[in-house]
């Protein structure tokens, strides 16, 4: 426990599970502050994408291709439960929006038992990732690190698109106020498509990348969903700060609970929840001031 | 508002006098199955009390449960309490869990409501998951049931408990019902209904909630015990998430604020499982589209809807006779 390498390590697994639970949340709380829909599918996006990623990297024999087209087929599976069904729900009472997407959870649970079976798939890491790299004083395989990388990246272009461009002032005007940003002459409803299936690409995204560390399982849905919403409920409904602050909250407390009292890690994180709802009500960081 | 209308209390009967018909031709698994039924109703109904009247859609109903089941099972197993002394026991660590639990998340509503029952529910399906004295993920085995040879009623044999469980369905439906019709039924609705109003008017919102968050989780508690004696057994997979999620779906199918719907969703939802885990494995998938269709269709539930249609034809009937009225006047 000592040791300094052993902290370093539980540092670099605990960035890389937050950034992990950040690619989750950020189209979860988005969804959320633009649309105020309720999406509990998501983390059924999320093990398709995993799934899907396994398909497509066995048939090819290539786990670029299917890091490619994975998101892009979970974005398009995101894209038809828009037009067929959310679209439509948008208005109804939360408990609708929960009850409707529960029931989305378990027609994708039974649809990857279909397709997939049972039986837990794993994924080769890539080949020039395969080994690990010396890092700080540590060895740290480089697939984690290039997860942690990836995860970075997304967040930065992600806050750049928000804070630096036309798109993004657009995000933040209808996430302020909807009317008002309709009014002049946003059109609110194609934005919300266009960030429906960008929030469902990243969740496909973080299944494939995460499918080689855990492999797919058709419990990974529910099993991240949990987390998911806490991070988006930590972090506050909404805002992309929150979803990083949240994430890293969430993250680190989950990694280092696990390695100081690793029985009561996971009731941590409940405390934590529980103690923002009663003090901190509306998140860390609240999209609405 | 509830009421106790001569259809809901003709469908209550009907459906516990089938059920115990059915237990008692149908031999063991006919038992079996109404006792599953059983412990599914009292749950969905204990639900409905907060979801139905109160307007409050908790994720923990599972957990609530469980605590009672785990209470039930760690005093009789661990520590040799007498059953009738433990069952007493479960219930009021049930009540005081669900009372508090409600009292916290009192404040909050919406989509923050729902988060905040789950996150306290998964808090209690951790705690006693990473509990070694409590079994951890084995469970608890060997809890007994309680003891009525005294009345000269065995409960150890199927058929006798399965009636057991049907009078304790009845109880807690008349309990609900007891307290849906009195003054703090009423106030709970208001409360549902326009929450500043009732404040204005000098309700206790806060202690409104609370009260029928303890009620609930009394009710719930009955459940668990007679879960925990059912299968002699408890496991943390009790409390999981997704079976307070299937509770609510029963309640959701059978009709919100009814108290007789939750009760005929219960007996669908078991019947129509069985039924269909016999022809497919793809029982998930139809539970996920019926939940849809439910809602789609307007959320109101089997009762619910032939409530609706009934009230439909009377109408036209009772305009005629006003107009009658009006007429002679």
């Amino acid at each position: 426990m000592g040791d300094p390498a052993f902290w370093i390590l539980q540092t670099l697994n605990a960035v890389q599970f937050s950034l992990l639970l950040f690619l989750m949340s950020v189209g979860l709380t988005v969804i959320f502050g633009l649309l105020h829909f309720v999406n509990l599918a998501h983390g059924s996006l999320y093990m398709m994408g995993a799934f899907v990623g396994v398909s497509i990297a066995t048939t090819t024999g290539s786990y670029w291709i299917a890091f490619a087209l994975a998101p892009v087929v979970v974005m398009a599976i995101g894209a038809a439960l828009y037009l067929g069904l959310i679209r439509r729900q948008r208005r109804s009472s939360p408990m609708n929006q929960v009850l409707i997407t529960f029931g989305l959870v378990f027609i994708f649970l039974d649809v990857a038992r279909i397709f997939w079976g049972d039986i837990a798939l794993g994924l080769e890491v890539p080949a020039a990732l395969a080994g690990s790299v010396h890092i700080l004083s540590v060895d740290y395989p480089a697939y984690r690190l290039f997860t942690i990388g990836l995860g970075l990246i997304v967040l930065i272009a992600l806050t750049y698109v928000l804070d630096g461009t036309g798109i993004g002032a657009m995000i933040r005007a209808s996430v302020e106020n909807e009317t008002m940003a309709a009014a002049i002459g946003i059109n609110a409803e194609r934005l919300f498509f266009v960030i429906f299936c960008i929030g469902c690409a990243l969740a496909g995204l973080a299944g494939v990348v995460a499918a080689p560390i855990f492999s797919a399982a058709t419990g990974m849905g529910i099993a991240m969903l949990v987390p998911t919403l806490i991070v988006v409920v930590i972090g506050g409904l909404g805002s992309l700060k929150g979803a990083i602050a949240g994430a890293f909250t969430v993250g680190f407390v989950e990694t280092f609970g696990a390695a100081i009292i690793p029985d009561f890690a996971s009731v941590l994180v409940y405390v934590l929840l529980a103690a923002i709802l009663i003090f901190r009500p509306s998140g860390l960081i609240p999209a609405r001031g | 508002m509830y009421r106790q209308t001569l259809f809901r209390t003709g469908i209550t009967t009907l459906c516990l006098a089938g059920l115990a018909i059915y237990a008692a031709v149908g031999g063991y698994f006919a038992s079996e199955i109404v006792l599953e039924i059983a412990i599914l109703a009292i749950m969905a109904i204990s639900l409905d009390i907060v979801a139905g009247f109160g307007g409050m859609h908790s994720l923990f109903q599972a957990a609530l449960m469980g605590v009672a089941a785990y209470g039930y099972g760690a005093a009789t197993v661990l520590f040799d309490v007498t059953p009738a002394l433990a069952v007493p026991a479960a219930l009021l660590l049930a009540t005081a869990f669900g009372a508090a639990v409600g009292f916290i998340t009192a404040r909050t509503s919406g989509i923050f409501f729902i988060m905040a029952t789950l996150a306290f529910g998964q808090l209690a399906y951790n705690l006693i998951y990473h509990t070694r004295g409590l079994g951890g993920d084995d469970g608890l085995s060997g809890i007994p049931r309680l003891d009525l040879t005294m009345i000269g009623i065995k409960l150890d044999k199927a058929l006798p408990f399965s009636v057991f469980a049907l009078l304790l369905v009845l109880a807690v439906y008349a309990i609900a019902a007891g307290v849906m019709r009195s003054g703090f039924g009423r106030m709970l609705v208001g409360v549902h209904s326009n929450q500043a109003r009732l404040a204005a008017l000098g309700v206790n919102v806060r202690g409104t909630k609370t009260g029928a968050f303890a009620i609930s989780s009394a009710l719930a508690g009955v459940a668990g015990i007679l879960a925990a004696q059912h299968t002699q057994f408890v496991s943390p997979e009790l409390l999981a998430w997704t079976s307070s999620g299937e509770v609510l779906i029963v309640v959701i199918l059978g009709g919100l604020a009814t108290l007789a719907g939750p009760l005929v969703g219960a007996i669908c939802f078991v019947l129509v499982k069985h039924e269909v885990s016999k022809l497919t494995s793809h029982w998930p998938m139809i539970v996920g589209i019926v939940l849809i269709a439910a809602v789609l269709a307007g959320g109101r539930g089997i009762l619910g809807e032939i409530e609706r249609r009934l009230a439909a034809q009377q109408r036209p009937r009772r305009v005629e006779a006003l107009k009658e009225v009006r007429n002679h006047a």
